[in-house]
């Protein structure tokens, strides 16, 4: 009898989406949703009640802002949780998107047409992450270590093509043509949904993050498990990359110059900061890409809420910081005694 | 003289010694240093060193900080902002009459103080350092641009005495007295071997007896204060602050500090390994500005971008050298 009524079935609505998506977290994950959820509520409704009563502003005008600029953060944002899942991090993305921008620019001066320009930055993101996943697996070096130097690397490499490449380079490549921008301007609502309809529903029934969490929790004991490791972390740095291509993409076809010595500085740490807010924990096993993509839709919706709030523009970077330490801390706090308890036995 | 025997000994030390020294030749040359005569390569070579000890004084200072913040299996990824913010307040009093008796002192609080904020939160709060400086990193960067309203500030240069904390003697004080008496005592303290047991393995280092909290609440403080050094240093050269300057700047230490022979796992460090390491991104910083303003032709794209590629290449061959010498269980 016991056993069947493991096997009873509930409600379609447990069974396929609160299971998969949300039951299925550690206690901790699923807080942090609930919190980040009901937070991202009240920024919005927030947004709502200010945009009705201010004068030509509606708020449709103002939610359909939220793609082009979320879009980036976002999908980097999903690639680098599977990375984080599998105990890697990766630092260098900020400037893996500057080398895919500048290849992205050299091909548009050859006047390549607008197809071979978006391959040839999603295919260079994708080749530079597994790149890092390649030295992590092969040095044995930290993956902080290797990729904070990728964090230089890159931005050297990407100047160094550029200057190469284009004769008169003046330290930017301008990018005026529809033609070449339309993932951003045009189809960004879309390529956002999809991509994170996809990748939740892959974390949710698929087996490549189970992997990447189990990597995470213990490496010896995926070792013993009959798992290989350093396959695991390369693959985890690749599907990574296929993320981060798109966000590349969507990222340099937003803007019109590129600027290889100062485009995206600080990206890395923006996206950082959502997968963490996320719930995720830095040194792997532990995670979940809705609270990601949740904590980066919070971050970003501050922003809005405090212009209509009336607060004053330099206070634009403090509120968000505030709020990062703030929730992470009192996370932290409130596990301190089950942690420190952990560690003694 | 223990001290100096046990540097000569030390096999990293030494090696790092030796690049160190390649890399001068090879650059010295290129950074224009004269060889025609005795007398013009001692003054030529003088000046180069001298601009060197100017740039680097306050990296090696935030470099003390940072390894042993990194000997604790700590890292601390909020200094750039915490040098901002500290230059931020100290412009933000009125420096003309009143830069010694109060933007010093009050400065040198603010930067015990973020330290102390860091470390509280990463000791008594429990949240993972590198997590923890990334959002302070972001806090004490908006608390600049609050201060500072989107303005550069920069009177710092209009005080005659101040001034003089930016030049190559200036800067050769301070990292004497920080790295000098401060590392002398270190090396021989007890704190030393207890910073080290806490981050080889922090539970064990709690059975010892050893306050390992308030260590670590101590070596950020330590790093806070250091900061506030760093930014009189770099105040008194560069003369002016905005709510965006210094980004960027704990990257730089890091790779100093690991190159330097540090392990970002924690149990392991060296104070001479990360000066010498800060020294070296110096020289290499020089050299590709020597090389770019005398020999721009000699590549098809402009020298100074080699600077970016050689800090990544030589960050990860410096670990990678480290995990050599230190055998086998350097990875894990």
């Amino acid at each position: 009898m016991i056993e069947e009524s493991n096997f009873v079935r509930r409600h379609w609505f447990h069974d396929l989406l609160s299971q998969p998506f949300y039951g299925r977290n550690a206690a901790s994950i699923r807080q942090r949703i609930l919190f980040l959820l009901i937070g991202n509520c009240v920024l919005l409704g927030f947004i709502y009640a200010r945009s009705i009563q201010t004068e030509g502003v509606s708020f449709l005008s103002e939610v359909a802002l939220i793609p082009v600029a979320l879009a980036p953060v976002v999908i980097a944002g999903l690639g680098l949780t599977g990375i984080i899942y599998a105990g890697g991090i990766d630092l260098s993305i900020s400037t893996i998107i500057v080398v895919a921008g500048t290849v992205f620019g050299i091909l548009f001066h050859n006047q390549a047409s607008p197809a071979v320009c978006f391959a040839g930055c999603f295919l260079t993101a994708v080749a530079l992450s597994s790149f890092n996943g390649l030295l992590v697996r092969l040095l044995r070096i930290s993956p902080i270590i290797v990729t904070l130097a990728g964090l230089q690397f890159y931005r050297g490499l990407a100047l160094i093509l550029a200057d190469w490449s284009i004769p008169n380079f003046g330290g930017s490549l301008t990018v005026q043509a529809d033609a070449y921008q339309t993932p951003a301007q045009q189809y960004a609502w879309q390529i956002l949904a999809v991509t994170v309809v996809v990748s939740l529903i892959w974390e949710a029934y698929g087996k490549t993050h189970r992997k990447f969490l189990a990597l995470g929790c213990s490496r010896e004991a995926c070792r013993i498990a009959g798992l290989h490791p350093d396959r695991i972390t390369q693959t985890s740095y690749t599907v990574g990359g296929l993320f981060l291509g798109i966000a590349a993409l969507l990222f340099v076809t937003n803007q019109q110059v590129i600027e290889p010595a100062r485009m995206a500085q600080g990206f890395e740490l923006k996206v950082i900061a959502a997968v963490v807010l996320g719930g995720t924990n830095i040194f792997g096993g532990e995670g979940s890409m809705l609270g990601t993509v949740l904590g980066a839709l919070f971050l970003y919706l501050i922003e809005p809420a405090m212009i209509y709030a009336g607060v004053s523009e330099y206070y634009r970077t403090a509120i968000p910081g505030f709020m990062i330490v703030a929730v992470i801390s009192i996370d932290c706090a409130l596990h301190r005694r089950q942690k420190l308890l952990d560690e003694l036995r | 003289m223990r001290f100096i025997s046990q540097i000569a000994s030390n096999q990293r030390v030494n090696r790092l010694l030796l690049v160190l020294a390649v890399e001068l030749f090879l650059f010295a040359p290129v950074c224009g240093v004269q060889f025609s005569s005795f007398g013009a390569f001692q003054s030529s070579f003088a000046s180069l060193i001298s601009d060197l000890l100017a740039q680097a004084a306050p990296m090696i200072v935030l470099s003390v900080g940072m390894t042993l913040v990194l000997m604790t299996g700590g890292i601390d990824l909020s200094i750039g902002a915490m040098v901002a913010l500290i230059a931020a307040v100290m412009a933000r009093i009125d420096v003309d009459y009143a830069l010694w008796s109060t933007a010093v002192p009050i400065g040198l609080l603010c930067g015990l103080a973020l330290g102390f904020f860091n470390g509280t939160l990463i000791a008594r709060l429990d949240v993972p350092p590198i997590i923890a400086t990334l959002g302070t990193l972001f806090l004490f960067r908006g608390f600049c641009e609050i201060l500072l309203e989107g303005q550069e500030y920069g009177q710092f240069l209009d005080v005659p005495s101040y001034r003089w904390f930016g030049t190559p003697s200036g800067g050769l004080l301070l990292v004497g007295v920080i790295l000098g008496l401060g590392g002398l005592w270190f090396s021989f303290s007890r704190v030393r071997r207890e910073l080290l047991m806490l981050g080889g393995n922090r539970v064990a280092a709690r059975y010892a007896g050893i306050p390992v909290f308030r260590r670590i609440v101590q070596v950020y403080t330590l790093m806070g204060g250091l900061a506030f050094v760093a930014a009189v240093c770099l105040t008194a050269r560069n003369g002016s602050v905005s709510a965006s300057s210094f980004s960027g700047m704990e990257l730089q230490v890091i790779v100093a500090v690991v190159l330097g022979g540090t392990r970002v796992e924690g149990g392991n460090g060296s104070l001479v390994g990360s000066a010498i390491g800060v020294l070296m991104i110096a020289v290499l910083a020089e050299g590709l500005r020597g090389a770019s303003m005398f020999h721009s032709d000699l590549l098809p794209f402009k020298i100074q971008y080699l600077e970016y590629v050689l800090m990544g290449g030589l960050l990860i061959w410096g670990v990678w050298m480290n995990r050599q010498v230190g055998g086998q269980d350097a990875s894990h």
